[in-house]
């Protein structure tokens, strides 16, 4: 049996049942292991934009944002491929186990330049150039002053790709890498589509919110209430859907 | 000649019979049998050398002393006292006395205070029969059965002074009895809960678990006010029952962990063990099995700070303890059993780093160690805590910003924002324990964590609207059944601290903020 396709100038092992025609319109998501609570919320809104224009998600299958961008493009029922940054063969976790086998099982694709490689540190950036080269078009989203989402970037740059960045806090040393990408024109700005939704009810706690994520404690403050009428405001609003809570902090919804 | 004393195995006292015989004929010696412990078997050269140094006689016979029940187990100092007391009546030295003695003699001759006298002054009441008993225990330790009233307990600070009261050449006076409501006493607080900056929600999930007994865990990065806060809950508990007081002195007394001159524990327990501690000294152990942290917390609060970081087996033994209230130490010794009813408050950071979502600082640790981290916790151990709350880093600027002088025309008066002091406080959870003291009379609980899903249904009637929004909460946050028992619970005493009759829907909902954090 054939172990072994040519995928460009590259030769990959593959999982999965292949067909050629999963990387005619590719885009890839990549950035930071440390992803931040806003890096979550960016992959939530850009990669279901992207599925919704037909895209097939590549990403590095690390945690962070590669493994949010995975996720959240199975959530919406798009297709993904996840190229390992290790041997196609070489043992995986649990949690990476049954990511790999939902990405299977919806059509995706996992592929590996090795067989048996083990993870060290030359093989991400090897995987990289994978990533660049499969992809159309490269979105970055959270990469620190010297992130591996930058080479992709950069490797993506070399081949004439488009480059996208997601601009972030400038207080956030994940945002460094994409700022700076922005800022010197090596990325294209990337912003979502402002259909901001009025609110039905505007409660002080959800006025409150609407600019930032706050806990209990903050909201606390801003509203001068106690913490009992607060926290069961707050889990009212959190049953109706209209926030969500996300390591003590409250965010209004997307949907 | 038989002189009476008293062995303490766990809390259980068993009367001791200390016989003394002085034989005329055969070679001088001192023997003691009797299942005596090392130190028991020291005793020997103590009490030779304190009769001798008290100026009193000892006689060069043939002694043979004998610690009946022969099968009981004894160990210790306080059967030195007794020894000394059967060889001089034995010799004449003294008359014969009824008394209960009990005390460690020094090499001079004086005594020195002993673990246990406590329990002594309660079993001379048990066995007093119409007259009072007389109990003759070092001066230092004396206090601990004073409190016991219907004994006459005489403060001995040495030997000689002990014989001339038998002799009854210069008598000791027996100690008043102390009244113990007097000796309750906890107007100190250690911390202020008003101490702590921010954390409302923090604070009001401390009200709660000290109002309905519930366990706590906080989470949260470090320097967050974990430990003030846990240190300000003895302070926000009701005062300790004259019963408690009895019952919590009683295993500090077995413990020796009573100070010289101390009574009574007039304050409710604190605390709080390094993880570096063994599973014995959690849950108690040794040979003779002396009490451990669980047991000396009881009816006050267990501290564990860093939770992830005490061993797993030590976590697993409090698992009985947190489910009984009572902790069984099974040794080759004995079989004992220590009260052990605590509430659990426990701090845990979100990760090895301890910076995980923390607002400025970035975390070091893999995705892998976290979880790593967290399956540290048992399941069992999560599930018999009722109350999850996160302690986030406090940001400097918010607490200042927050004060009156704000500049923008902020229609809020922030000074009148919440800020209970642990008075006002403790006030509340009185009134709340109170509430739960009239529903429970009958089942023989205290608090509303105690309920088993029968008191639940109960006694939490829920009405359509607050039954629906828990089953809503069920479904969106994947809760399991104990969950959704234990929020009930929760809402119960959400609903006691507002002197409400019925958990209404803001009640639950509050209490869904505490539900566990994944």
């Amino acid at each position: 049996m054939e172990k072994v396709k040519r995928l460009g100038k590259f030769r990959v092992y593959w999982k999965g049942d292949w067909d050629g025609k999963i990387f005619e319109k590719c885009v890839a998501v990549v950035g930071s292991r440390r992803m931040t609570q806003y890096g979550q919320r960016v992959v939530e809104k850009l990669v279901p934009a992207l599925v919704h224009e037909g895209w097939t998600i590549v990403s590095g299958f690390m945690y962070g944002v590669d493994q949010a961008a995975h996720r959240t493009c199975l959530e919406v029922g798009g297709k993904t491929i996840a190229v390992l940054g290790w041997g196609i063969n070489y043992p995986m976790s649990n949690d990476q186990c049954s990511m790999s086998n939902r990405i299977l099982e919806t059509g995706g694709l996992v592929i590996s330049e090795w067989e048996e490689q083990q993870p060290a540190y030359w093989t991400f950036p090897a995987r990289n150039k994978i990533v660049a080269a499969i992809s159309q078009r490269i979105y970055v989203v959270e990469a620190a002053a010297k992130s591996g989402a930058l080479i992709t970037a950069e490797m993506g740059r070399e081949l004439g790709k488009e480059i996208w960045a997601v601009p972030g806090p400038i207080t956030s040393l994940v945002s460094v890498g994409t700022n700076k990408l922005i800022a010197s024109c090596q990325a294209k700005m990337w912003l979502p589509d402002s259909d901001t939704k009025s609110n039905t009810k505007q409660t002080e706690i959800s006025i409150a919110l609407q600019n930032e994520s706050l806990t209990v404690d903050d909201l606390v403050r801003k509203t001068g209430r106690s913490a009992e009428d607060v926290g069961s405001e707050l889990t009212m609003m959190m049953l109706a859907g209209d926030i969500v809570e996300k390591d003590g902090k409250y965010y209004v919804s997307e949907n | 000649m038989k002189i009476r004393s008293v062995a303490n195995v766990g809390l259980t006292s068993f009367g001791v019979d200390v016989e003394v015989d002085v034989a005329e004929q055969g070679f001088p010696g001192f023997n003691i049998v009797g299942l005596a412990g090392k130190a028991v078997e020291e005793a020997r050269e103590r009490v030779k050398t304190a009769i001798i140094n008290s100026g009193l006689d000892f006689p060069p016979k043939k002694i043979t002393v004998n610690l009946a029940p022969a099968d009981l187990p004894k160990d210790g100092g306080a059967y030195d006292l007794p020894m000394a007391i059967g060889i001089l009546a034995a010799s004449q030295q003294v008359p014969k006395s009824d008394g209960i003695f009990y005390g460690e003699l020094g090499l001079d001759g004086s005594l020195r205070s002993t673990k246990g006298v406590l329990l002594v002054g309660l079993f001379a009441l048990r066995q007093a029969q119409g007259e009072p008993g007389a109990v003759f225990v070092p001066i230092e330790s004396a206090n601990e059965a004073a409190v016991v009233e219907g004994v006459e307990v005489y403060p001995v600070r040495n030997l000689k002074e002990l014989v001339d009261h038998l002799n009854g050449v210069k008598p000791i006076l027996p100690l008043d009895h102390l009244t113990i409501n007097h000796l309750i006493d906890d107007s100190v607080v250690e911390f202020d809960l008003s101490e702590v900056a921010g954390q409302e929600q923090a604070k009001r999930a401390l009200t709660i678990a000290a109002a309905g007994g519930h366990n706590l865990l906080m989470w949260g990065p470090p320097g967050t006010g974990k430990t003030m806060l846990a240190r300000a809950m003895p302070g926000i508990l009701p005062p300790l029952a004259t019963a408690e007081a009895l019952e919590v002195t009683r295993i500090y007394s077995v413990s020796g962990m009573l100070e010289a001159g101390e009574s009574l524990l007039r304050r409710r327990p604190f605390r709080s063990p390094h993880h570096g501690i063994s599973a014995a000294g959690m849950v108690g152990g040794g040979t003779n099995p002396m009490p451990g942290e669980v047991s000396l917390a009881h009816l006050g609060v267990l501290f564990l700070d860093e939770m992830a970081e005490f061993p797993r087996s030590v976590l697993e033994g409090l698992r009985q303890p947190m489910e009984d209230g009572i902790v069984g130490i099974v040794r080759a010794a004995a079989h004992v059993e220590y009260p052990a009813s605590f509430t659990l408050l426990a701090a845990i950071n979100p990760c090895p780093c301890g910076y995980l979502g923390h607002p400025r600082r970035p975390c070091k640790c893999t995705d892998k160690m976290v979880r790593k981290y967290r399956s540290r916790l048992s399941g069992p151990i999560l599930d018999r805590i009722d109350l999850h709350v996160q302690v986030p880093a406090v940001e400097i600027e918010k607490l200042t910003l927050s004060h009156p002088e704000r500049s923008e025309g902020s229609r809020l008066d922030l000074s009148a924002a919440p800020q209970d002091d642990s008075k006002k406080i403790r006030e509340k959870v009185i009134s709340a324990r109170r509430m739960q003291e009239g529903r429970f009379k009958d089942d023989g609980l205290y608090t509303n964590s105690q309920m088993h899903n029968k008191q639940v249904k109960k006694y939490c009637k829920l009405d359509g609207e607050t039954e629906r929004i828990l089953r809503l909460a069920v479904e969106k946050f994947d809760l399991s059944a104990r969950a959704y028992f234990r929020l009930i619970k929760v809402a119960r005493t959400i609903a006691d601290l507002e002197s409400a009759e019925n958990i209404a829907v803001k009640h639950m909902a509050e209490a869904l903020q505490y539900k566990q954090i994944a």
